[in-house]
């Protein structure tokens, strides 16, 4: 069966320069604004010198905590949980080396940037308490959030001895891992264009979920949700880091609101990484019994990380493999004067795939036996906990097929066994699962005269191919090329059911919650128009008790009328309907599953590792657009292995400063330091999920690819990293 | 306890911003920019510069600290060049000048009288993309579409200079543009798409 295969619709305006992204809008009057950000991790502003500012040229407006634009209230919802609480400019404490001390506003972008240079800050600092490494020993457990299964203990059974399952193997490994700050560093920084209106707010900034922004940004503007306009057609990367509410967009909001004019604050690459959320480090301790025929009796998965926001042991541990006995906790380390830690694509699942897959590795090294055979005999059938069976789960075939595509048999068992040269070749792999699901979503379908049709849904696409999805499925749902779909997406006034699915495009479910409602929509549209048909004046069919709708046509009572004409003899400036997906079947479990496969070479005299093959196979239900999809797990894949290979925020213990807060020293994979993978999708709709049998695959291939190429640089050279990235230096030592 | 003070009046890119665009002037360059003499000084700072934007002649009142990446994106309305760092770490805002390949926002706009500029405007001819543009569209070589004009441009440039004869070849000429998407392997099947077709 041919997959379907479609170009972006949305790659024209990328390609051309006509894509509007948040900082690209420019309105009549409009002030810049420049974020000027701390240079001590904790203490207090004694004082600010603006004068210098102040007599620059085109400076409209200096705030500062002494003087803030007004905030009525503080972030709701999830918000609350993963994005910075407090207020920009709340008061003179500093929390973190790069909290905002000030914004400046000027006519133009120079004058705004060089008047915050010539703000003298005085500070009253304080030693800070910024490193992670001296927190962990005094991590304590993490308060419950109503609502929110993370951080807290999983244990089966409720009554687990764990020591004593452990000291009851026949074989135990205890090993520990340790992943330092990430940071999502979308291309596009943080960026908004606010103006106020009559009371209302209409905002060009971008985010994964447009609606939750909304609301979020009403919550804390003190106005109706209704009276905030959220604008994000376009959304240059988010992986998370847009999925909340951040400062710049709050205080372009409230200048804008104080100054009575529109005001655009576009955050500097630097200020991105300290005023905005990142990945926190994170160090986890796995315990393994098993049998010596690799059959596991327990498992252990204890994590320390700067907050609860990403539990890896929540995320991973109990969705991979079988063990009767297994005891999973995770302790914070609050108070740190750092940033706000927030979720990054694969939340707890990167980090917590790459401490799980890699144990494993050193597992199946302890037991002589092969990694994918080891995987195979704890194969998860139902859920650990309730024992829910999987909606559709090929994880078996995609081990066979990769192994096969890969050529797995041609790894050499013995670490450091096979050269090439001056170079040692390694293979190793690793199994990748996210759960999936969906929330039931609203959407709008209408007709409309010039014969084209629109689907609308208040989601998001930064880049996942949203647009180009909704098109193809409005396309099959009423019988049309999809050149006729108008997808509709990105604004806040579009519609959205409710809590559930209000944070738009997160944790890789928006396809599976998305396409759904576009079918139900369009049966209700297709319902609509046919009664329009029958019914109103100027139709061809009026009075037809036989109305039926295909493919864009309308036949009955022996005549026929295309819906474009239809609404232009009736006069019809559309008809439409919106439609809410179904709930989702709770008898089951579900999840999407990767294995994958990488070749490293690392170079025995500089040990240099370099990624060499990547193979990996994917099942994730029905692929509704092979084009798109493709990109998703490339880039996923990309995004894991980023970890393993260069990733790494640098904090200064003594000072709190990150000291390579750009995107020289913060190092991200070019295109030279990457190779073609080697991308293959089972398909096997998952039709208990949802009628278009789509499951998530956003973070899928960013799951798990960090472990394949640690193991394969073990494999490689007989030397194990538990912490990354894996730079040379570690490989030499 | 400590008392310690914020005294980055000029930055280092500040300091590099005013100093060339002071020394440009031939204006004094001992202090970069008097703080007491800036508001007074203001209304003078205007260089005037002449220069081809897509083929079009255009002059411009510049603020001599302007950027041709600000010109391009707060002046001229030509948003589709991107600011991804402001410090020519990304590559995002990679533009023509002179048909060469330049980061726009470490390329002050004062400094570009008489020359040609070409940004990912340009390329297309009317409704027909350019082949680079198309390859793009055909291999899906972006996927949020931020760093693609600066893409879409190295790559035009790249295929001209003779340098995209081998996969490691155009990865090593197209390394210098981050894609946080990682849309690497379809920008570079991309590239050799528009490279045969040219
Ligand atoms: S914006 Fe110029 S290189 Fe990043
Ligand atoms: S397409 Fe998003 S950064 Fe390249």
């Amino acid at each position: 069966m041919a997959r379907p295969s479609m170009d972006r619709i949305d790659a024209r305006a990328k390609v051309t320069g006509a894509a509007r992204y948040s900082a690209d809008h420019k309105l009549p009057g409009m002030v810049h604004g420049h974020l000027v950000t701390s240079t001590i991790a904790r203490g207090r502003v004694v004082s600010m010198d603006l004068d210098a500012a102040r007599a620059a040229g085109g400076v409209v407006e200096i705030y500062t905590p002494d003087h803030r634009p007004a905030f009525q209230g503080a972030l709701t919802g999830l918000a609350a949980v993963f994005a910075e609480t407090r207020p920009p400019l709340a008061d003179r404490e500093v929390h973190y080396h790069g909290q905002i001390v000030a914004l400046v506003l000027a006519e133009t972008v120079e004058q705004a940037r060089d008047a915050a240079a010539l703000i003298r800050v005085t500070y009253e600092a304080q030693p800070p308490n910024s490193s992670f490494e001296d927190a962990k020993e005094h991590a304590v457990s993490p308060p419950s959030v109503p609502g929110l299964p993370l951080g807290v203990p999983i244990k089966e059974p409720e009554n687990v001895d764990i020591k004593a399952a452990l000291a009851a193997s026949e074989v135990t490994i205890e090993r520990t891992y340790e992943i330092p700050p990430r940071h999502h560093s979308m291309m596009e920084p943080h960026a908004a264009v606010a103006v106020w209106q009559d009371g209302r707010l209409t905002i060009y900034s971008g985010t994964q979920g447009p609606a939750a922004h909304a609301m979020e940004l009403s919550g804390v503007l003190g106005v109706e949700q209704a009276d905030v306009h959220v604008i994000s057609p376009y959304v240059g990367g988010g992986f998370g880091g847009k999925a909340f509410t951040w400062a710049p967009a709050m205080l372009a909001a409230a200048a804008a609101r104080e100054l009575g004019r529109p005001v655009k604050v576009v955050t500097g690459r630097e200020q991105l990484f300290t005023v905005t959320g990142h990945r926190a480090a994170s160090s986890q301790t796995f315990a393994l019994g098993a049998r010596r025929d690799g059959r596991l009796n327990a498992i252990e998965h204890a994590t320390i990380s700067q907050s609860l926001g990403e539990d890896p042991g929540y995320r991973t541990t109990p969705k991979y493999y079988a063990a009767p006995n297994v005891h999973i906790s995770m302790k914070i380390t609050p108070g740190l004067d750092l940033p706000t830690a927030t979720i990054m694509r694969a939340p707890g699942d990167e980090s917590g795939s790459f401490a799980l897959e890699c144990v494993m590795d050193e597992l199946a090294e302890e037991l002589g036996m092969d990694p994918i055979e080891l995987r195979m005999r704890n194969y998860l059938e139902s859920t650990l906990k309730g024992k829910l069976p999987y909606s559709s789960k090929h994880l078996d075939e995609c081990y066979r097929v990769g192994a096969e595509r890969f050529g797995w048999s041609r790894r050499g068992e013995r670490p450091g066994a096979v050269t090439d040269g001056e170079w040692q070749v390694g293979m190793g792999m690793a199994t990748a699962v996210l759960d999936a699901g969906r929330a039931p979503t609203t959407v709008r379908v209408a007709f409309r005269p010039n014969g084209t049709a629109t689907v609308g849904n208040a989601t998001s696409d930064a880049g996942t191919g949203m647009w180009t999805v909704m098109a193809m499925t409005g396309a099959r749902a009423l019988g049309l090329p999809a050149d006729r779909i108008r997808p509709a997406l990105g604004d806040s006034a579009l519609p959205f059911a409710g809590s559930s699915d209000i944070y738009g495009a997160v944790g890789s479910a928006a396809t599976a919650t998305v396409t759904p409602a576009i079918l139900t929509a369009a049966r209700e549209a297709i319902a609509k128009l046919a009664e329009h048909a029958a019914t109103a004046e100027g139709s061809p069919l009026r009075g037809a008790d036989d109305v039926r709708y295909a493919e864009g046509r309308l036949t009955g009572g022996g005549k026929a009328v295309t819906f474009g004409e239809l609404l232009t003899l009736t006069g019809t400036a559309e008809v439409g309907a919106q439609g809410t997906s179904a709930d989702l079947d709770t008898t089951h479990a579900y999840a999407s599953y990767a294995a994958h496969f990488c070749e490293v070479r690392v170079n025995r005299w500089t040990g240099e590792p370099l990624l060499s093959r990547f193979t990996t196979v994917v099942d994730a239900g029905a692929i509704l657009n092979a084009k798109t999809a493709r990109g998703q797990i490339t880039g996923g894949v990309l995004f894991g292995l980023a970890a393993a290979m260069c990733e790494e925020g640098r904090v200064e213990g003594a000072t709190g400063r990150i000291s390579n807060a750009n995107l020289a020293d913060y190092l991200l994979p070019v295109n030279a330091d990457t190779v073609e993978f080697d991308v293959h999708f089972l398909d096997h709709p998952d039709t208990r999920l949802s009628p278009t049998g789509a499951r998530g695959i956003g973070e899928l291939g960013t799951v798990g690819a960090a472990a394949a190429f640690a193991n394969a640089v073990h494999n490689a050279t007989g030397r194990r990293v538990r912490t990354l990235p894996i730079t040379p230096d570690k490989l030499l030592a | 306890m400590e008392e310690q003070s914020q005294d980055d009046g000029v930055s280092r890119r500040g300091f590099l911003l005013t100093s060339a665009a002071a020394a440009a002037l031939a204006a004094t360059a001992e202090n970069p920019r008097p703080a007491a003499a800036a508001a007074t000084a203001a209304p003078a700072e205007v260089v005037e510069v002449a220069l081809e934007v897509n083929g079009k002649a255009r002059t411009l009142a510049l603020d001599p600290r302007v950027t041709l990446l600000d010109a391009l994106r707060e002046r001229l309305d030509l948003t589709g060049t991107k600011k991804g760092c402001d410090r020519g770490q990304c590559g995002a805002c990679t533009v023509h000048v002179d048909g060469r390949r330049v980061l726009s926002c470490l390329t002050l706009a004062a400094g570009l009288g008489g020359k040609a500029v070409t940004t990912v405007e340009g390329l297309a001819e009317g409704d027909r993309l350019h082949p680079v543009q198309r390859a793009f569209v055909a291999c899906d070589g972006l996927q949020c579409g931020f760093c693609t004009p600066g893409q879409v441009m190295s790559a035009v440039a790249l295929i001209e200079e003779g340098h995209a004869g081998s996969e490691a070849e155009i990865r090593e000429y197209m390394s210098g543009n981050i894609c946080r998407c990682g849309a690497y392997q379809q920008i570079v099947q991309a590239v050799r798409m528009a490279k045969e077709e040219a």
